[in-house]
């Protein structure tokens, strides 16, 4: 980290109203009819050095193309990205000095880490890419691999992916991503596939990675209580759009926005014992056909005019922005509803 | 709750005749499935991977046993061994399972699954017990229409049915779980992930059996429909009273939905206790470590460490404790010997650590003696 100088607060990673649409063809008896899916819809968020950014959202919400979007692997529809102050071009490629800046790490270890070749070629190739000196190689995989904790690093260098277990294949992931020293790390489900006795520890090593070397995290998930423990701004996504997001831990504490309270009261907690359980239709549609708030179909506070008209942002506190009718005015955090948890409840250690 | 299965229930053979006199329905503590020393292997010889290593468990009727674990820590091979549907090289090595099977007039027979012909299983799988698999997009054929899977069922199991009988019995199964008559005519694909796993529980419980087995049913869906499918089966099991084993990587799932829970790491399960108690009071590591990997939805947040290392290699298990290498309390003895499932205490639950050995002078560390706040008194007189 010689190169770079650390700059702290420093915002590494501007998205302005990012949104990327998908066409599908539906087939009819006469005329193919087109019909466009908003997988994502005007999200704008910073990444900024040394923080961490939880995106919470469920399959389908279009969490993942906004990852692919800021990585530059998906085109946008429409929307602006901005690299530590310099607009990109909309339509040009990716190409390495982007990928040097912003890394991506993908879901499942087990598939995004070549089988057929040792841990060393993972992480050298990258490497050479992008231009390191071929005899220094060895020895920076060597003190990536000591910076993601698998200790000591000769013996993984050898080993073939199949010899490692999950959490040792997602480190490997990360320190892949690490190779070419980027400012942003976007991490896509880093820990769903993993056994719940390891998830911590990548967690932390996200967390440190964040402290220590000042790093911007993106974190993607689909579990709140994991974007509490680890995220400085939580986003909460529902059907390509932002229902709700805030600075800090307000949102998991006070959630404001329907669906927000839906995920956090649907999260299994031991500490009570007597959890009541939500009634909720599936996800409506997300194609051009809807009108009103997306959440309506399921929202059981929905009234005429959220089928009728889609809700903007409500500032309902400091840095805690909601996308509901209910807070309209501006109205600072009158609790609508309570959720079954009350706030600073015991805590389950 | 204990290992030790009763006299009255210890048969030297299976017998055709009534061990039970009791009246069905009255009795809660009449086991419905009693597995002991149940073992199952990978592969033969020098490549032999234990997978399940003597393992006792037993379960009441209309009661939920969940199992803990992590990925191979054995707790799917466990009950595919069990319910007779694991293939080579997968080989049940030793051990009983015995379900107590009740037919329509009362008369429970204790059917040994392991020793169990072709057609004896036949008759027991479905009618006794059914299973639901973690994919339901495998298990359900992607080229047959939901209502073919109710129909082949009933089929096979009750020939006196006629097909409009069926075909009415599907539409009840169907609204049971919440969902609408015309799924039946769907097929697989044009249903969420959801609504497959609930069609899944709803051919499960066709023919009203009386062990449910779940095998990560909820994992690859969504916390809200998650949370739905779980609310669903506890009022499904409300109503038909049948007995069901919970298998997830999810502790904290388990405290909310089952009565007791059984914790395996490595083949073998190091803790068995009441839900609750296990909750609030864990006596094993590994236990402990895992309620300290979910991070809280509330109170102060505060750095958790989960559990250091990652779990054994069990083609070349570490001697003595398989969890000695990740413990923190681990002592010089735990690293040579391997502890059993042993009772402890006077609260009904079992743990298999060296910690809590009456004969060893060690002290318990503070975070494993914790007394239960509340004790749970469910099915217990």
């Amino acid at each position: 980290m010689t190169d770079v100088e650390l700059d702290t607060g420093a915002v590494q990673l501007r998205a302005s109203h990012l949104s990327r649409d998908f066409t599908t063809r539906v087939p009819g008896r006469f005329v193919r009819a087109k019909r466009v899916t908003h997988a994502v819809e005007d999200v704008s968020l910073e990444l900024v050095a040394g923080r961490v950014l939880a995106v919470v959202g469920e399959s389908g919400s279009g969490k993942s193309v906004l990852a692919r979007m800021l990585a530059r692997i998906v085109t946008p529809t429409s929307g602006e990205l901005e690299l530590r102050g310099t607009p990109i071009a909309p339509k040009a490629k990716r190409d390495l000095a982007y990928a040097a800046m912003v890394q991506l790490v993908l879901q499942d270890p087990f598939a995004s880490i070549n089988p057929v070749h040792r841990i060393r070629h993972s992480l050298e190739r990258p490497l050479l890419i992008h231009g390191a000196d071929r005899a220094r190689v060895g020895e920076l995989a060597r003190s990536v691999l000591e910076r993601v904790s698998l200790d000591p690093s000769d013996r993984f260098l050898d080993r073939y992916p199949h010899e490692l277990s999950g959490g040792q294949l997602q480190r490997v992931s990360i320190a892949r991503a690490l190779c070419v020293k980027p400012q942003v790390l976007l991490a896509d489900e880093p820990i769903s596939m993993l056994d719940v006795s390891v998830r911590l520890g990548i967690l932390n090593l996200l967390k440190g990675l964040c402290d220590d070397e000042n790093l911007a995290v993106l974190y993607i998930t689909h579990d709140i209580a994991s974007a509490r423990y680890l995220a400085d701004e939580t986003i909460v996504m529902y059907a390509g759009q932002v229902v709700e997001r805030s600075v800090g831990t307000a949102l998991v504490d006070e959630p404001t926005h329907p669906y927000t309270q839906l995920l956090i009261a649907s999260v299994p907690d031991p500490s009570d014992p007597t959890s009541i359980a939500p009634r909720a239709a599936t996800a409506g549609p997300m194609d051009s056909s809807v009108t009103g708030c997306r959440f309506a179909p399921r929202c059981p506070h929905a009234s005429a005019r959220c089928l009728a008209e889609s809700p903007p942002v409500f500032e309902i506190g400091p840095g805690h922005h909601s996308r509901c009718w209910l807070h309209e005015g501006n109205r600072v955090a009158t609790p609508v509803l309570t959720t079954r948890r009350g706030k600073g409840g015991p805590t389950t250690t | 709750m204990s290992a030790t299965i009763p006299r009255e229930h210890e048969p030297t053979e299976v017998v055709d005749v009534a061990t039970s006199a009791v009246a069905t329905g009255v009795a809660r503590h009449e086991p419905v499935l009693e597995i002991e020393g149940f073992s199952v292997d990978y592969g033969a010889g020098a490549s032999m991977v234990r997978a399940v290593d003597e393992v006792t468990l037993r379960l009441d009727r209309s009661r939920v046993l969940g199992i803990a674990g992590e990925s191979g820590s054995g707790k799917s091979t466990l009950v595919y061994a069990m319910t007779r549907l694991l293939r080579a090289p997968g080989l049940i090595s030793g051990g009983r399972v015995l379900l107590h099977t009740t037919d329509d007039d009362g008369v429970v027979t204790p059917v040994n699954l392991v020793e169990a012909s072709e057609s004896e299983l036949r008759k027991v799988r479905w009618s006794h017990v059914s299973i639901v698999l973690q994919s339901a997009l495998s298990a359900l054929n992607p080229v047959l229409r939901i209502g073919r899977e109710f129909d082949e069922v009933l089929k096979t199991h009750r020939k006196d049915m006629t097909k409009a009988q069926r075909r009415a019995r599907a539409v009840e199964l169907l609204r049971l779980v919440g969902l609408t008559e015309d799924r039946l005519d769907r097929y697989p694909h044009e249903l969420s992930g959801g609504q497959r796993q609930r069609v899944m529980i709803a051919v499960a419980l066709a023919l009203d059996p009386e062990l449910v087995i779940m095998d990560e049913p909820t994992t690859a869906l969504d916390v809200v429909t998650q949370r739905e499918i779980i609310s669903e089966l506890a009022t499904l099991r409300a109503r038909f009273g049948f007995a069901m084993i919970f298998i997830t990587h999810d502790l904290s799932l388990l405290v909310e939905l089952a009565d007791e829970i059984a914790v395996m790491y490595a083949g073998s399960i190091v803790e068995r206790a009441g839900a609750r108690e296990l909750y609030e009071a864990p006596r094993h590591p590994y236990t402990l470590g895992l309620l300290h990997s979910f991070p809280p939805l509330h109170g102060e947040r505060r750095e958790l460490t989960g559990i250091p290392g990652s779990p054994p290699d069990l083609a070349d298990p570490p001697a003595g404790c398989r969890f000695a290498p990740r413990c923190t309390f681990a002592m010089a003895r735990c690293l040579t010997e391997r502890p059993t499932l042993r009772e402890f205490g006077d609260e009904g639950r079992s743990v298999a650590c060296w910690l809590f050995d009456p004969a060893s002078a060690s002290r318990v560390p503070v975070e494993l003696s914790l007394a239960p706040s509340a004790r749970q008194t469910v099915g217990e007189p």
